[in-house]
């Protein structure tokens, strides 16, 4: 036999011993994955909380595995699991995700886990409702815990408000087409939402809520995708770009939004509070931060709304752990979802720190007070409502995605009719669930 | 002549076969048996409903198959827009990219000033990662802060919704996929005129044949067979094309973009559509087959005279 070959044989053997001797130790591995749909430095943030709970727990190890975007993450876990593989024990996916995932078998809910702790009732009142309503499933079980939430939020630059005379941003939508209209130049676009590209629903939602109709209900079986309130908030969104020409026709894409509102090129976007950091700390002018306007359904806050977002932290077991990896794995989720961690995941991306006392933790209490837009985005959640989750999830969002692009871009002139065609292929998947 | 030891004889017959033991069974467990698979499952349709995990998918026959024609399925009305996308995104690489890659090869082949970086010019997207590409036209093409728009709103225009008018998504896909490959096609035409003696030009035109009669009677059929290969790579790259489209609009704006690989992949994740995503699959394989079957009689046709 050749020497190289033989040396690198034997280097290789010995690699396993190592690797195997390690594996031997009695630390309890747990993998947990996550995704980031805002460009902060999440590997770096995740490494460091990993730390911070090893040397809090002895003996308990956590190898934290980027997967790239949500979609990426459910594709990578489900595609690991239909596989036969082992999947991560611990992973940040979509709070939607729940029937996808539940559907399946591949998940396990929270609710044992806090019916046994001593002050679970305690630990769960803490989250903000309209961040839990997408974790529990329609019996009352809590599945998944709130980790990295959202909403959307109407960002206004306010030096170009009061340029134009306007003091406060709009609260209804008049007013927000108005204001909107009076801004808009041929160099700048009045008001941006990103419906365009792929994923339509969230901000379409927003609207739908505004006129009075959420598409989703507590029932996984039932969607309100027809109704005159759903038609008329998506003729309202493909006004904007036609007969308002406050911005393009079809919408704006999701990531040219904050870039053309920072670089001045837009007065007024819809986005995620999950990039508040990144445009506070990247506008050289006054950022104002509001609630969406109001639709027509009343000033009285039930015209607000908008849906919740974001990620949750989801627990997997096949029935195949150990009591003691799963006591591992609840103490990693209950380190992420503790105060001082919410606090600091708020405070250094923007994400709504999804439980009240963290926001009475620092560095986040004094990062709201510095900033008043922060206590916009958390007080904006009174008003929030559900995310669209269904049974056949993907399917059904697709489907409504799918239709409301081409009423958007003008493809399907009439709306009603596109939203009954589609309103019926929705109940005939929903039917099998019945 | 010995006769050969039995013990021999075994060996040498077997010999053969263990040589190609370890290919075979790689090309079983890669390729045969997920083919055989993706057939068998395009016929079934995974269970569906509640508490349908683990439950066996139920045999459909050619289900799924009529469900993808029916455009009033949620499924048969994004295959039939992928399946005609796709068909327009191949013919147009082809019908398009493939003389262009010509035009340069003929332009760079003779000598002029700075020809190596004209060719490595033409060449050098196709060096690039296909996603790194995709990604920097997606900044071109962006709306409101893309390049496109920039020196269309200098000219007075005010600037075009690339990727999300749907009247202009796949034309804006078909532009980088030509920028991509025009120069890769290039590569084999140049290696195509290599090979064509320098002579029988100076012949042609002792005999006073213009530059387009020699382009028309001698390049272009003594380059058949390289633009025959060309035009099979080309079409069947435009079949594999799924990079692109995640950077470039995901399928654009009701899938007026999508292409069919594309489409499969985007329907993946959900259990309850692996039957269409295998009967698409075998539609798509059935395509490329077959056209790349058709070129292959070509060839040898070609060949045989």
């Amino acid at each position: 036999m050749n020497h190289q070959i033989r040396v690198m044989i034997l280097f290789t053997l010995l690699a396993l011993f190592v690797s195997g001797a390690a594996l031997a130790h009695d630390d309890i591995v747990i993998d947990f994955y996550f995704p980031s749909a805002t460009a902060n430095d999440a590997e770096g943030i995740f490494q460091r909380y990993a730390d911070m709970f090893q040397e809090e727990n002895p003996g308990i190890t956590i190898n934290s595995v980027f997967s790239g975007s949500y979609t990426d993450t459910r594709n990578t876990i489900l595609t690991e699991l239909q596989g036969g593989g082992a999947g991560p024990d611990v992973a940040v996916m979509l709070s939607i995700d729940l029937y996808s995932f539940a559907e399946e078998g591949y998940i396990v809910p929270a609710q044992t886990f806090i019916d046994a702790m001593a002050d679970g009732g305690a630990y769960i009142s803490d989250f903000f409702p309209a961040l839990m309503a997408n974790g529990i499933d329609e019996m009352g079980t809590v599945w998944s815990i709130p980790f990295q939430r959202s909403t959307p939020i109407l960002y206004y630059n306010a030096d170009l408000l009061a340029e134009a005379g306007y003091d406060s941003p709009p609260t209804n939508n008049a007013e927000l087409v108005e204001i909107a209209q009076a801004l808009t130049t041929d160099e700048r676009d009045g008001l941006l939402v990103p419906v365009a590209g792929g994923f339509p629903i969230w901000m379409y939602q927003s609207f739908a809520i505004a006129y009075g109709q959420n598409i989703v209900s507590d029932d996984p079986t039932k969607v309100y995708f027809n109704t005159p309130e759903a038609v008329a908030a998506v003729e309202f969104v493909r006004s904007l770009g036609t007969d308002l020409g406050v911005g393009p026709a079809g919408g704006a894409a999701w990531g040219d939004t904050p870039v053309a509102f920072l670089a001045g090129q837009a007065a007024m976007i819809y986005h995620t509070t999950g990039n508040l950091s990144r445009i506070l700390d990247g506008a050289d002018f006054e950022v104002g931060v509001w609630y969406l306007p109001s639709g027509p359904a009343g000033e009285d806050g039930t015209g607000y709304g908008s849906p919740t977002g974001g990620g949750n932290l989801y627990i997997f077991d096949d029935g195949s752990k150990s009591k003691e990896e799963l006591d591992a794995i609840w103490k990693w989720v209950l380190f992420l979802s503790s105060p001082e961690i919410q606090s600091d995941w708020g405070a250094t991306t923007g994400y709504i720190a999804s439980n009240a006392t963290a926001w009475e933790t620092e560095p986040l209490a004094s990062r709201a007070m510095e900033y008043a837009q922060y206590g916009v985005a958390r007080d904006q959640l009174q008003h929030a409502d559900k995310e669209f989750s269904s049974y056949a999830t993907i399917t059904i969002q697709g489907i409504i995605n799918k239709t409301l692009e081409s009423i958007l871009t003008g493809e399907s002139e009439d709306a009603q009719a596109a939203m009954d065609a589609a309103q019926a292929q929705i109940d005939g998947i929903l039917a099998e669930y019945k | 002549m010995r006769a050969q030891s039995p013990r021999h004889s075994f060996f040498s017959h077997l010999q053969p076969y263990l040589l190609i033991a370890p290919t075979l069974i790689l090309v079983l467990m890669f390729n045969v048996l997920p083919a055989i698979k993706t057939v068998t499952d395009s016929l079934h349709r995974p269970a569906r409903g509640l508490n349908a995990a683990g439950k066996a998918p139920d045999y459909v026959g050619l289900q799924n198959f009529q469900d993808l024609f029916d455009e009033s399925h949620y499924m048969g009305a994004r295959f039939r827009r992928a399946f005609r996308n796709t068909i327009v995104f191949a013919l147009a690489t082809v019908v398009i990219g493939v003389p262009l890659g010509l035009l340069l090869a003929l332009l760079l082949n003779h000598k002029q000033p700075l020809r190596g970086l004209w060719r490595f010019a033409v060449f050098y997207p196709s060096l690039l990662p296909l996603i790194g590409a995709a990604s920097i036209w997606s900044f071109i093409f962006s709306d409101s802060i893309g390049l496109a728009n920039a020196v269309l709103k200098s000219l007075g225009h005010p600037g075009l919704n690339w990727l999300g008018d749907r009247n202009l998504a796949l034309l804006s896909v078909i532009i980088v996929n030509i920028w991509k490959q025009a120069g890769y096609f290039m590569i084999f035409f140049l290696a195509g005129l290599q090979h064509i003696p320098r002579d029988i030009y100076e012949s042609a035109s002792l005999d006073g044949a213009s530059d387009l009669q020699q382009f028309a009677s001698l390049t272009l059929p003594l380059l058949r067979r390289t633009l025959l290969f060309v035009i099979v790579i080309s079409f069947i790259f435009a079949f594999q094309t799924v990079e692109q489209l995640q950077a470039l609009g995901e399928g654009g704006p009701n899938d007026s973009a999508n292409l069919l690989l594309y489409l499969i992949f985007q329907n993946i994740s959900e259990r309850r559509n692996w039957g269409y995503v295998n009967a698409m699959t075998i539609v798509l394989i059935g395509v490329v087959l077959t056209f790349t079957i058709a070129n292959f009689l070509l060839f040898e046709r070609d060949e045989g005279n």
